[in-house]
């Protein structure tokens, strides 16, 4: 419960009709996509970088955490309000200010929606690559708290690659600006990176600078179907090693092909063992020619049919199954967890022979997808959270599944970050010394420890 | 209030498929408006969990959130992954919410009215009456129905439909095919062009329509309000003479009708048996029935093309036609493809599609009236995606979707909108469609 002259002070900032206290709204801002759930004492929409100073002035004054918060479609709990106090949501805070052709950069509002900003600029001949599936749904703050990906990570990278400048509102309600708007810039220590992937507990992202590219020409996908998960596997290190630069290399495993066939009839040959899907971009005739090789590298591979898209509407037959994958999966049970271990390209076999060992090991349905060429594995374990036994082999699967990837040289998260979901396995992958240097980082930063607390850091 | 609220146990266990992914949130129409958490499909279904879990009550704010925060439009039933039904969920708390909070008596009254064919045929003619002696179009221009322009709304029929067509219209020749058309009330007490232009197409495609007289409401507008008991003596009504296996299809003209005959009919009767209430096996089987034969009158012209005579330009000068998909046919029904196969066919039109044409008008039947603010916002964006379309007709397969469509176009602009079989209808007669 916050003081009642605390209330009437943040109340003072936002307005009435952004201050939230009902039971019903502090339940609904209680959860994200993660499963554990907390309540808020209060849920404020700032729509501006001053309102967001002057409320972290009062927490900070009275000591109050502090959650900011997207959509909430992460999963890894990073927008639960784990010690109940404020929950910022920056939705109401989404206007594109800026869009700049020859500067190729544009300048948003925490909450504007990735899938917005990227028709917005592709409307213009411009390109932003970060693509998380929930792209649709979820804020660039957001994209940037997580330092989110998404299937053209293999070629384009992570949100991170496409930051130049964030304004940012720290613990005690200073604003500072970090980065600029070049594409070059060495002034200083780099915090762009400091802040992105900083899951929320360094400071409040109230404005954002995005570099964007001009859009490739052309773009083209297809599918390559093996008998022997192990060999789709060795054609993604083979892909890869020999200098090819996919946008997207997707990998679905026959235990998710099987689920897509029974509800969506895709025409995905059943006794499959791994498929495929690769899309390239870029000039029209290099796209052509790259098609040709990889089609031929798979099939060297051992793999027994490659299709490719001739048009927009075989494109977009070859993707249903893919983008269906996930719907499939979390229909078939109460609860789909989505794994996130990500290993080096090369162990991308290694790991799906893992996970196959484990699935049996403790019994639980896990069908295997992967943006495989990056190495990011998106595992589906499929479980009720109401069946205690069955739940507590799930946990002890997904244990396993985080241990052999550390095993491999790999890391606990590719895209979806810590936040409560993983942050008891951070000693496996970061030695001692490095989790002691993040504390000192947080502690500057945060010395009152009100910002997204109860989390990784 | 305290007792424990329950639905059945299908949509109860379905809930708990929600992953909270929050990919709902993009598809519904009020959430992007409102942007919190309570307005979205998500908020919703995790408070109906904790309500039928017996940890949170069934508050006012509940009962508020859950009917002026939805629209019932069904997106996000579409959009979810997880295959939850939270169309049904929705429904069936505002159900529970009505038994607890009562109904007002304007909604009682207006409920009373269109389950009780005589009586609504009698206020038809006395709101016509009434708008003759004390309406007139400089009063009406300044009196807004929530946030429906009165003067935007049409008037009713001179005759109800069902009194100025025969029962049964036989074709030329052998008929094709054997339908019963059910017209729904706004065609019989509003939008009498429709219905004969329904039964113009359909008879000109070779098609025997059989119209039953005494056909009302098909009770859904009531059934979503909450009031089940009343909703379900139009259901009854309406399967003892439409459930018969001896015709080819019910026609519906009406998105919303069609969506309650094909697919809610059978749900709700499912739903309160298993909730204890005593509804006959036989009844469940004609709801069963009638599902399986009817379709909209868009999708059986569309799926039936080489029935129509050859449509052929003669002279006129072309017009662009966009088309709004209404919820309840496209989210209701998956009917999208064949009023657009039907519109590209038509002579002289340029077919052209606007911007989100999936995008609800933000009508959604007492929504307008009861949350002005947000459904003027939902229909702003509506509007404007039609005017950039530059197109002079908007064809549609929903009175709701029509009424509230062509009360919010700039008048300037004269843009027609009309039933997609209107135009098929006009584009028989010769019609043409600039004039």
């Amino acid at each position: 419960m916050l003081d009642p002259k605390v209330t009437r002070e943040l109340r003072g900032i936002v307005g009435e009709k952004n201050y939230l206290d009902t039971p019903e709204d502090l339940m609904n801002y209680s959860y994200d996509g993660y499963v554990p759930e907390s309540k808020p004492d209060a849920v404020l929409f700032p729509v501006s970088t001053q309102q967001v100073s002057d409320i972290m002035k009062v927490a900070y004054r009275e000591e109050i955490p502090v959650t900011p918060r997207g959509a909430g479609t992460n999963i890894c709990g990073g927008s639960v309000p784990m010690r109940g106090g404020i929950v910022l949501a920056f939705t109401r805070m989404n206007r594109i200010l800026e869009i700049n052709k020859e500067d190729r950069l544009a300048v948003v509002e925490p909450g504007v929606i990735n899938a917005e900003l990227q028709a917005e600029v592709e409307a213009r001949g411009l390109f932003y690559p970060p693509d998380p599936a929930s792209m649709s749904v979820c804020t660039i703050a957001g994209n940037v708290a997580l330092n989110a990906g998404g299937p053209r990570g293999v070629k384009y990278g992570v949100t991170r690659d496409y930051i130049l400048g964030l304004t940012v509102v720290l613990p005690d309600g200073q604003i500072i600006h970090v980065g600029g708007r070049t594409a070059k810039n060495v002034t200083g220590i780099d915090l762009v990176s400091l802040f992105t992937g900083s899951e929320g507990t360094l400071g409040l992202i109230t404005e954002i600078t995005c570099k964007l590219l001009p859009k490739p020409e052309a773009k083209q996908t297809m599918q390559a179907i093996f008998n022997d998960l192990d060999l789709a596997g060795k054609a993604v290190a083979k892909i890869m090693g020999e200098g090819m630069l996919p946008v997207a290399l997707e990998l679905m495993d026959s235990v998710v092909v099987n689920l897509v066939e029974d509800s969506a009839h895709v025409g995905l040959p059943r006794e499959a063992e791994g498929v495929l899907l690769i899309m390239m971009d870029g000039p029209r005739e290099s796209v052509k020619r790259e098609v040709e090789i990889i089609a031929q590298l798979c099939r060297n591979q051992g793999a027994t049919e490659v299709r490719v898209a001739k048009n927009q509407e075989e494109e977009d037959a070859l993707w249903f199954a893919r983008r269906s994958a996930f719907g499939v999966m979390a229909r078939s049970r109460p609860n789909c967890i989505v794994e996130d271990v990500t290993v080096p390209v090369s162990k991308v076999p290694a790991m799906i022979r893992e996970i196959v060992s484990i699935a049996r090991t403790y019994n639980v349905v896990i069908g295997v997808l992967a943006h495989a060429g990056d190495g990011n594995m998106h595992p589906l374990l499929l479980t009720d959270q109401r069946e205690t036994e069955e739940w507590e082999r799930a946990q002890s699967a997904i244990r396993d599944i985080v241990l052999k990837a550390a095993e491999l040289g790999g890391t606990l998260s590719g895209e979806h970050g810590i936040g409560m979901a993983k942050a008891e396995f951070l000693d496996l992958v970061m030695d001692t010394e490095t989790l002691q240097f993040m504390g000192v980082i947080k502690r500057a930063v945060d010395p009152k420890g009100i910002l997204n607390p109860g989390k990784f850091l | 209030m305290t007792e424990r609220v329950s639905l059945s146990d299908i949509t109860t266990e379905n809930l708990y498929h929600c992953n909270k992914c929050g990919l709902c949130l993009q598809a519904c129409p009020v959430y992007k408006e409102l942007l919190v958490e309570s307005a979205s499909p998500r908020g919703k279904v995790q408070l109906c969990k904790h309500v039928l879990e017996g940890d949170m009550d069934l508050s006012e704010k509940t009962n508020a959130i859950l009917f002026s925060q939805c629209l019932l439009c069904g997106s996000c039933t579409v959009a979810c992954p997880s295959g939850v039904h939270q169309d049904v969920l929705f429904s069936g708390l505002r159900w529970r919410a009505t038994q607890h909070y009562g109904i007002d008596w304007s909604k009682k009254l207006l409920f009373k009215t269109l389950s009780t064919p005589w009586i609504m045929h009698g206020s038809t003619w006395f709101a016509r009456w009434a708008r003759k002696i004390f309406g007139g179009s400089w009063i009406e221009s300044k009196i807004k129905l929530g946030n429906l322009p009165m003067d935007g709304i049409p008037p009713f029929n001179a005759k109800p439909f069902n009194g100025e067509v025969t029962e049964i219209v036989k074709p030329d020749g052998t008929p094709k095919a054997r339908v019963l058309y059910f017209h729904g009330c706004a065609t019989n007490y509003v939008f009498g062009d429709i219905g004969r232009a329904v039964v113009t197409v359909l008879n000109r495609m070779g098609v025997e329509v059989v119209i039953p007289r005494d056909q009302g409401c098909c009770g859904l507008p009531i059934f979503l309000s909450g009031d089940r008991a009343t909703s379900l003596k139009c259901i009854q009504e309406t399967l003892k003479l439409f459930a018969r296996e001896d015709v080819d299809a019910v026609v519906v003209d009406c998105a919303t009708c069609g969506s309650a005959l094909k697919k809610e009919y059978p749900q709700i009767l499912r739903e309160l048996r298993d909730l204890g209430e005593d509804i006959e096996e036989k009844l469940v089987r004609d709801a069963e029935l009638l599902a399986s034969k009817t379709v909209d009158v868009s999708e059986y012209i569309g799926d039936h093309m080489d029935w129509l005579p050859t449509l052929s330009a003669t002279g006129g000068s072309r017009i662009r036609v966009t088309y709004h998909d209404p919820c309840h046919l496209l989210k209701g029904q998956s009917v999208g493809l064949q009023p657009r196969r039907i519109l590209r066919a038509l002579p002289n039109v340029d077919f052209i599609e606007m911007g989100g044409p999936d995008t609800c008008c933000g009508g959604g039947g007492e929504f307008q009236i009861e949350c002005p603010e947000t459904s003027a916002a939902i229909t702003n964006r509506k509007i404007r995606n039609i005017h950039r379309s530059g197109a002079g007709i908007v064809a549609t397969g929903c009175p709701g979707c029509n009424v509230t469509i062509r009360s919010h176009m700039d008048k300037n602009k004269e843009i027609k909108v009309f039933h997609t079989a209107q135009l098929v209808a006009m584009a028989l007669e010769n019609h043409d469609l600039v004039s």
